[in-house]
């Protein structure tokens, strides 16, 4: 695998991340990473705590535009995470942390499709409570998406390789 | 010069508030602990989701984002919000008593407070100006009048401000 790390590490958009000394470099890339965040999980939290009875006033099928906000963030992150594997491939492709993240985002994203057939099926109206197994989804979301950050924020705390010939 | 003499005495009094903030438990125990500082990390990003599920979503319907969503009815997810806002206050000064030096002199802290007093005052401006008024457009399709899209906006950039001056802060420690 280090033949591969090392070989990813030289290409020349990697050293521009890492060695550009601009904010509009790597800085720029974890700020989109951030913001992605805030929209992709913002908008699973907006449809999560109505699904489990906050603003029970909101018809739950008015939220499916949010769905946008989210696939927005989600497509953000997709193309800044890759951006920031591609200047540190090491450091995220040998820690075990990395691959649990992912998984965790594979399972929020499940759930979020799981909830998305309520809400576009008109299931809960206004003044109406969910039902049963759309809170369970909802719950589940919610916890899945505060793991994903967890295990996202750890990173920078477990790895142990930074480069091929660099430790964190 | 008197603005020599205002500024030394500007740092002395900046020096005093650097080691209290040092020296309170609370700092201690974030350079002392191993897992604090990730934990309250986490945490930190948890109460931004819970801001950006809350208030940012209510600003993109403000700007006219989503427009079947009943405006007032989305309101009562905002104590949420505040309630993410206040742990990040809470992380916030916790991070600030470890290390004050980092953020005290840290360009990126100053834009992040100069965001979030921002997103303060247009706060009040909501509360006074636009709140009374959100039955009016809550109605599916009616287009929010310039004043809810004026607070939605500048909520909006403010937030992404706080969360990019945020990110900035290890690029721009003293």
């Amino acid at each position: 695998m280090d033949a591969f790390f090392s070989w990813v590490e030289g290409w020349p958009l990697g050293v521009w991340l890492r060695e550009e000394p601009t904010i509009w470099a790597f800085p720029f890339v974890l700020i989109l990473h951030t913001v992605g965040l805030a929209f992709l999980v913002g908008a699973n939290v907006a449809i999560d705590f109505r699904a489990l009875g906050g603003a029970p006033g909101v018809p739950l099928v008015s939220m499916r535009r949010y769905y946008r906000a989210m696939w927005a963030g989600f497509w953000v992150n997709a193309v800044s995470g890759v951006l920031l594997l591609i200047a540190y491939p090491t450091k995220a492709l040998t820690n075990p942390l990395f691959y649990l993240k992912l998984l965790l985002i594979a399972v929020g994203l499940v759930l979020a499709n799981a909830i998305r057939g309520y809400v576009f099926g008109g299931a809960v109206g206004a003044g109406a409570t969910a039902p049963r197994r759309l809170r369970v989804l909802a719950a589940a979301s919610l916890a899945i998406w505060a793991a994903s950050i967890t295990a996202g924020r750890l990173l920078a705390y477990t790895c142990t390789r930074l480069m091929v010939d660099a430790s964190c | 010069m008197l603005i020599v003499m205002e500024w030394d005495w500007l740092n002395d009094h900046l020096r005093a508030v650097l080691n209290t903030l040092y020296y309170t438990p609370m700092g201690e125990f974030m350079r002392t602990s191993t897992w604090a500082w990730p934990t309250f990390e986490s945490l930190h990003f948890i109460g931004m989701s819970l801001l950006a599920g809350t208030i940012v979503m209510f600003d993109l319907r403000l700007l006219g984002f989503a427009r079947a969503v009943p405006v007032r009815a989305l309101h009562r997810l905002i104590p949420f919000g505040i309630a993410g806002f206040l742990v990040n206050m809470l992380t916030g000064i916790c991070f600030i008593c470890a290390t004050p030096d980092q953020y005290l002199f840290n360009a990126a802290f100053r834009w992040k407070v100069i965001f979030i007093v921002i997103a303060g005052l247009n706060v009040m401006f909501f509360y006074t100006r636009v709140f009374r008024r959100l039955e009016a457009f809550s109605a599916e399709n009616v287009a929010p009048p310039l004043p809810a899209r004026l607070v939605g906006g500048i909520s909006l950039g403010a937030w992404i401000g706080v969360m990019s001056a945020g990110r900035l802060l290890t690029f721009f420690r003293p």
